[in-house]
C-alpha cells in the first residue's frame, strides 16, 4: 500500500502565499511514501517544505520555476505501475487529452501526471490514466481566474490504484475517489 | 518454518522436574508441553477427569474468539466497511485526521507494527531458523498487535515478545511431535477405504465382514478413528489400544473427526496462532484474583489503587525479592544493598520476561514448567484480610515461586557477588547469568524458598496498614535531613507513639528469624534505609562487632537474660510509654550535639542507649563520620517492648544516663556514644558487656526451647528484643574504641 502525493502549480510566492491551512494540516509527514510534483513551485522554500513531508520527491520543471535543474519530464515505477511526470506547458493544446495521450505513449507509462491548467482532471484513456492534480494553492492561471485548490493522493496497491482527489471548495475539503485497475503486470523495459 | 529435529528432541526429552505430586495434576500430557501449559495457565480444564472431548471443545471456543478478534481488529482499509457508502470520503480518506477513520486506525496499527518489528527482528537469534522465519514472525506480530489493541491501557512494552516466543515454540514442538507420531503411526490417522479388500466376498451380498478382511490382511483395526482399513504398509501397525498412552493421547487430540472437528484438534498447525494468543493472554492476565501473577502488571508504571505500599507492582515485587533474600541470606543482601544495587535494576528484566533472558531456551522451558505448575490462585487470607499484603506477588504460590526462583538465582551467584566491589560489576554479574548451571538445583532451592515466602506472607497478615505510611514518611524525611553530615535522627513524638501502638508480632518473628540465621554484620548506607524499610530488613551488628563476636556472645547472652526477665514481667500497655518520653525530653535538653535541624522534638540521643528501635539516623550518621563504626539500622515499629528496653537500658547503666546528660559534641556528634566515651569508665563498659551477655543468653535459651519455626509468641518477642539490645550495646562499645 503505497501512498503517492501528486500536486503542483503552487506559484509561491508570485501568485499565492502558501498552501491552504486545511491542506497543510492534512499533509502530515510519515504517511506518504512518494511525492510527485508537476512543477511551478516556484521557490526553493516550497521544495524544502515538500521534502519534509516525504523525502522521496520527484519534480519536473515548470515555466516559472526558479530552479533550472529540474528535468522536463520524468518517469518512475512504483509497485506495478509506471508513472510519467511532465509539467504540461510543453503539450499543446494545453490540457488536451489526445495530445497528452501522445505524451503518455511516448513515455510509455500507465499513469501520466501533468499540470499547468490549474484544473483537476482525470481521464481513463487507452489502458492508462491521465491525471491533472490542479493547483494546490489555487493560484490563478492564464486561462482561469477562479481556481479551487486541489491535489491528488494515489494509493497504489498491487494492480489497483485508488485515486483520492482533495479539493477545497468554499472553504471545505471535499474528497472524491476514482479506482483504476491495471490489466496486466508491468514488464521490465527491454 | 520448522524447528530443527534435534531441537525438538531436546525440548521434549528434557523432562521437567515435575515433582508436583499433587493428585490434581493431570498426568496425561506429560510430554506434550503445549497442552500441559495450557492446562496450567487455565485455558484448558485442569481436572484430570476432563475428557479429551472437553479439551477439544474449550480449545475450539478459544480459537473462535481469537479469530473473531482478528477479523475485527486487523484492518484492511481497502475493504469498505459494511454499511458505509463510499461518499463518506471526507472521513475515510488516507489523509484524514479523523481518528475514527479506518485509515487512521490503519496508520496507528502500522506504527505499532513498526515498534513490534524492531523487537521481533532481534528475537532469539540463536534459534533464528524458527523464530526469524517469516511465518513465525508474522504470527508473533499479529498476536502482539491484537493483544495490544485489545488492551490499550498497557499497549506494547518491550519484553512482551520474549514472553510470547517460548509459548509459540512449545506449541510448535508439540505439532512437530505430532507429525512424527503421524509418520510413525500413519494408519491411525488416515482413513483408507480404497484398499479395503473386497476379495472375500463369498455370497454376492455386500456382506462386508470386517473381521474376515482383517483376518486376511492381518492388519490392525482402528476403532474410534474410523472404519477399519486394510493396509499393505511395510510398517507394523498396531492396534489403537496397543499404542502407548502417549501416542494414544496424541492421536485422540488430533483426530479430525473428534469433538468440534478440525477446530478442536488440540495440537494443530493451523491454529497455533490462536492458541498462542490465548496462552499469552492467560499469562498476562493470570488470574482474576488480586494476588495471582499477572505478568501484565509488571509492565504497568503506576501503582494500582489498592496496593499497600503504593508502588508499581514490579517495584513491589523487586522489594519482595530483596526481602526474601534478606531473610535467607542477610549478608549477601546487605552487601548488595550497600553497593547500591537496587533490586529492580535486575529484577525488572527477570520479572517482566519471567527469566526469559537469563536462561537458554531449553532451560527456560523447564523453569516455566515449574512456574506454571504452581497454582496461581490467591492464598486464603485470614480475617484481617482487609489489611492487604504488603507484597502482592507473594500471595499466590506461583508468585512465591517466581520470587523464590529469583532469590535462588541470586544465591547461586553468591560468591561472585560478594566479591564485587561496586554496583556495576554486581549488576553485570546478575544480568549475565551463566549458561551452564545445574538447573535442577536452582529449581529445588527455588521451591524451598517458595514455601518460605508463602510463610512470610501468612504472617504478614496481622500487620496493619497504618504503620507503613508514617514510617515511610519518616524515613524519607530523616533521609533528607541526614544527608548532611550531622546526625539528626530525631524522631517525632508521634512517631514513637505510633510505633508502639502497633502490634508487631509478625515483625518480630521475622526479625528473629533473620537474626538467628545470620550473625554477620554489614554496613549499610543511608540511602538504603528507605529500601530497608520497604523490604523490612533488619539491621545487623556492624562488622566491627562481628569481629569481636568471639568475646561478645557471652555478653550478649547476659543482656538477653536481663531483657527477658524484664519483658516477662509485664505486658505491653500504653501507660508505660510516657516515661520514655519524659526522659527523652530531659536528655534532649541536655545534649546539644546534634545541633542541626531537628524536625522532631525528641532527640535521638536523648532517648538514651535503649533506642534500639530508633531508625537511628544517629547511628547512621555516626557511621558516616567514623567510617568504621557500625550503624543501627533498626527500623521498625515500636511496641511495648520498646519501653522495656528503654527501662532496661536505664537500669543497666544508671551512670550512663548521667553520662548522657553530659554529652559533648564530638566530631561524631553522637550524644549516646559520646556519653559513653566521655564517661569512659570501665564500669559503664563492663555493664554494657554484661548486658550483652545476658541478652545472648536469653536468645540461646529461647532457641533451645524451640526451633525458629515454632517459637511461641513470648519467645519470639524475647529474642527480638534481646537482639536489638545486643546490637545497640555493641554499637555503643564500638564507638567507644
Amino acid at each position: 500500500m503505497v501512498l503517492v502525493l501528486a500536486l503542483g502549480d503552487l506559484h509561491v510566492p508570485h501568485r499565492a502565499a502558501d498552501l491552504p491551512p486545511k491542506f497543510k494540516s492534512m499533509l502530515v509527514p510519515g504517511k506518504i511514501q512518494h511525492i510527485i510534483c508537476t512543477g511551478n513551485l516556484c521557490i526553493k522554500e516550497i521544495h524544502d517544505y515538500l521534502k519534509t513531508i516525504c523525502p522521496d520527491l520527484h519534480i519536473v520543471r515548470g515555466e516559472f520555476d526558479e530552479d533550472a535543474r529540474y528535468p522536463e519530464s520524468k518517469t518512475l515505477t512504483i509497485g506495478q505501475f509506471k508513472l510519467g511526470l511532465c509539467h504540461g506547458h510543453q503539450v499543446i493544446p494545453w490540457g488536451d487529452l489526445d495530445s497528452l495521450a501522445m505524451l503518455q505513449r511516448q513515455l510509455d507509462v500507465d499513469i501520466l501526471v501533468t499540470g499547468h491548467t490549474h484544473q483537476f482532471t482525470a481521464y481513463k484513456h487507452e489502458g492508462g490514466v491521465v491525471i491533472n492534480p490542479g493547483s494546490a494553492t489555487g493560484a490563478y492561471s492564464s486561462i482561469n481566474q477562479d481556481v479551487n485548490p486541489s491535489f491528488v493522493l494515489m494509493d497504489i496497491d498491487g494492480l489497483r490504484v485508488t485515486i483520492y482527489v482533495y479539493e477545497l471548495i468554499d472553504g471545505e475539503v471535499k474528497v472524491d475517489k476514482i479506482e483504476f485497475k491495471k490489466t496486466s503486470t508491468t514488464n521490465s523495459a527491454p | 518454518m520448522a524447528i530443527p529435529e534435534e531441537e525438538v528432541e531436546r525440548a521434549r526429552t528434557q523432562d521437567p522436574c515435575t515433582s508436583n505430586a499433587s493428585p490434581s495434576q493431570d498426568h496425561r500430557f506429560e510430554k506434550l508441553r503445549g497442552v500441559r501449559w495450557r492446562i496450567n495457565l487455565g485455558i484448558l480444564p485442569s481436572s484430570p477427569s476432563s475428557t479429551i472431548d472437553e479439551l477439544r471443545r474449550v480449545t475450539a471456543d478459544s480459537r473462535r474468539r481469537y479469530a473473531a478478534l482478528r477479523r475485527r481488529l486487523l484492518i484492511d482499509p481497502h475493504l469498505p466497511k459494511k454499511g458505509t457508502n463510499s461518499s463518506d470520503l471526507t472521513i475515510d480518506n488516507p489523509l484524514s485526521q479523523n481518528p475514527d477513520s479506518t485509515w487512521g486506525r490503519f496508520f496507528r496499527n502500522a506504527e505499532l507494527e513498526k515498534t513490534l518489528d524492531q523487537d521481533l527482528s532481534r528475537l532469539y537469534p540463536e534459534h533464528g531458523s524458527y523464530f526469524q522465519s517469516s511465518g513465525c514472525q508474522g504470527m508473533l506480530r499479529r498476536i502482539l498487535l491484537l493483544w495490544c489493541l485489545k488492551h490499550p491501557e498497557i499497549g506494547y512494552r518491550q519484553g512482551m515478545h520474549e514472553l510470547l516466543a517460548p509459548l509459540l515454540y512449545v506449541l510448535q514442538v508439540d505439532v512437530q511431535y505430532l507429525t512424527e507420531v503421524r509418520s510413525n503411526y500413519e494408519d491411525q490417522f488416515i482413513d483408507l477405504f480404497d484398499e479395503l479388500a473386497f476379495q472375500e466376498r463369498d455370497s454376492g451380498a455386500y456382506d462386508f465382514d470386517i473381521k474376515k478382511v482383517l483376518d486376511d490382511s492381518m492388519e490392525e483395526e482402528g476403532d474410534e478413528n474410523g472404519p477399519p482399513f486394510g493396509s499393505t504398509k511395510k510398517k507394523k501397525p498396531k492396534r489403537f489400544d496397543e499404542l502407548d498412552t502417549e501416542t494414544q493421547t496424541a492421536v485422540l487430540l488430533s483426530d479430525a473427526y473428534g469433538a468440534e472437528g478440525e477446530l478442536g484438534i488440540v495440537l494443530s498447525d493451523k491454529f497455533m496462532e490462536h492458541d498462542a494468543y490465548t496462552m499469552f493472554d492467560a499469562l498476562m492476565y493470570g488470574g482474576s484474583s488480586l494476588g495471582s501473577v499477572s505478568v501484565a502488571n509488571f509492565f504497568v508504571y503506576s501503582a494500582p489503587n489498592d496496593s499497600v505500599t503504593g508502588l508499581p507492582p514490579v517495584i513491589e515485587a523487586s522489594a519482595a525479592l530483596y526481602h526474601l533474600l534478606s531473610l535467607v541470606d542477610a549478608s549477601l543482601h546487605s552487601h548488595l544493598v550497600e553497593l547500591g544495587v537496587e533490586p529492580q535494576y535486575f529484577a525488572l528484566r527477570w520479572l517482566r520476561v519471567l527469566f526469559g533472558r537469563e536462561f537458554p531456551l531449553n532451560n527456560l522451558l523447564i523453569v516455566w514448567d515449574e512456574i506454571f505448575s504452581a497454582d496461581n490462585s490467591e492464598i486464603e487470607r485470614g480475617v484481617e484480610a482487609d489489611l492487604g499484603f504488603e507484597f502482592r506477588i507473594i500471595s499466590s504460590p506461583r508468585g512465591a515461586l517466581v520470587v523464590g526462583m529469583a532469590v535462588s538465582m541470586i544465591l547461586y551467584l553468591r560468591s561472585s557477588l560478594l566479591a564485587t566491589e561496586n554496583a556495576t560489576s554486581s549488576l553485570k554479574r546478575l544480568l549475565n547469568f551463566p549458561e551452564d548451571i545445574d538447573l535442577s538445583k536452582v529449581i529445588e532451592k527455588a521451591k524451598s524458598l517458595q514455601t518460605l515466602a508463602l510463610e512470610i506472607n501468612a504472617h504478614r497478615d496481622l500487620f496493619p496498614k497504618a504503620s507503613r505510611k508514617p514510617m515511610r514518611g519518616h524515613s524519607l524525611s530523616v533521609d533528607s535531613i541526614s544527608l548532611g553530615s550531622s546526625p539528626v535522627g530525631i524522631v517525632p513524638e508521634s512517631y514513637w507513639e505510633e510505633k508502639w501502638r502497633v502490634l508487631n508480632s509478625a515483625e518480630e518473628e521475622q526479625r528473629k528469624k533473620k537474626a538467628i540465621q545470620r550473625p554477620k554484620a554489614v554496613k549499610k548506607s543511608w540511602s538504603e534505609r528507605v529500601k530497608q524499610r520497604l523490604s523490612r530488613t533488619e539491621s545487623d551488628p556492624s562488622p566491627a562487632e562481628a569481629n569481636k563476636n568471639g568475646n561478645k556472645p557471652s555478653i550478649r547472652r547476659s543482656l538477653l537474660d536481663d531483657l527477658s526477665r524484664q519483658l516477662g514481667e509485664k505486658a505491653i500497655d500504653p501507660p508505660e510509654f510516657p516515661n520514655p518520653d519524659t526522659d527523652i525530653e530531659r536528655s534532649s535538653t541536655v545534649s546539644d550535639s546534634p545541633s542541626v535541624d531537628y524536625e522532631e522534638n525528641n532527640s535521638d540521643k536523648g532517648i538514651g542507649e535503649n533506642q534500639t528501635d530508633l531508625p537511628l539516623s544517629v547511628p547512621e550518621n555516626e557511621s558516616e563520620e567514623k567510617s568504621g563504626t557500625n550503624i543501627f539500622r533498626e527500623k521498625k515499629i515500636l511496641s511495648g517492648t520498646f519501653q522495656r528496653l528503654w527501662r532496661l537500658g536505664r537500669n543497666l547503666s544508671s551512670e550512663e544516663t548521667s553520662e548522657t546528660k553530659e554529652a559533648k559534641p564530638i566530631d561524631s556528634e553522637d550524644g549516646k556514644t559520646d556519653s559513653d566515651s566521655t564517661a569512659g569508665n570501665g564500669d559503664g563498659l563492663k555493664n554494657t558487656a554484661q548486658s550483652m551477655l545476658e541478652q545472648i543468653q536469653v536468645i540461646e535459651s529461647v532457641l533451645e526451647l524451640s526451633s525458629p519455626e515454632n517459637m511461641t509468641e513470648n519467645g519470639r518477642l524475647t529474642v527480638e528484643e534481646a537482639l536489638r539490645e545486643l546490637r545497640r550495646l555493641g554499637n555503643m562499645l564500638l564507638s567507644d574504641m
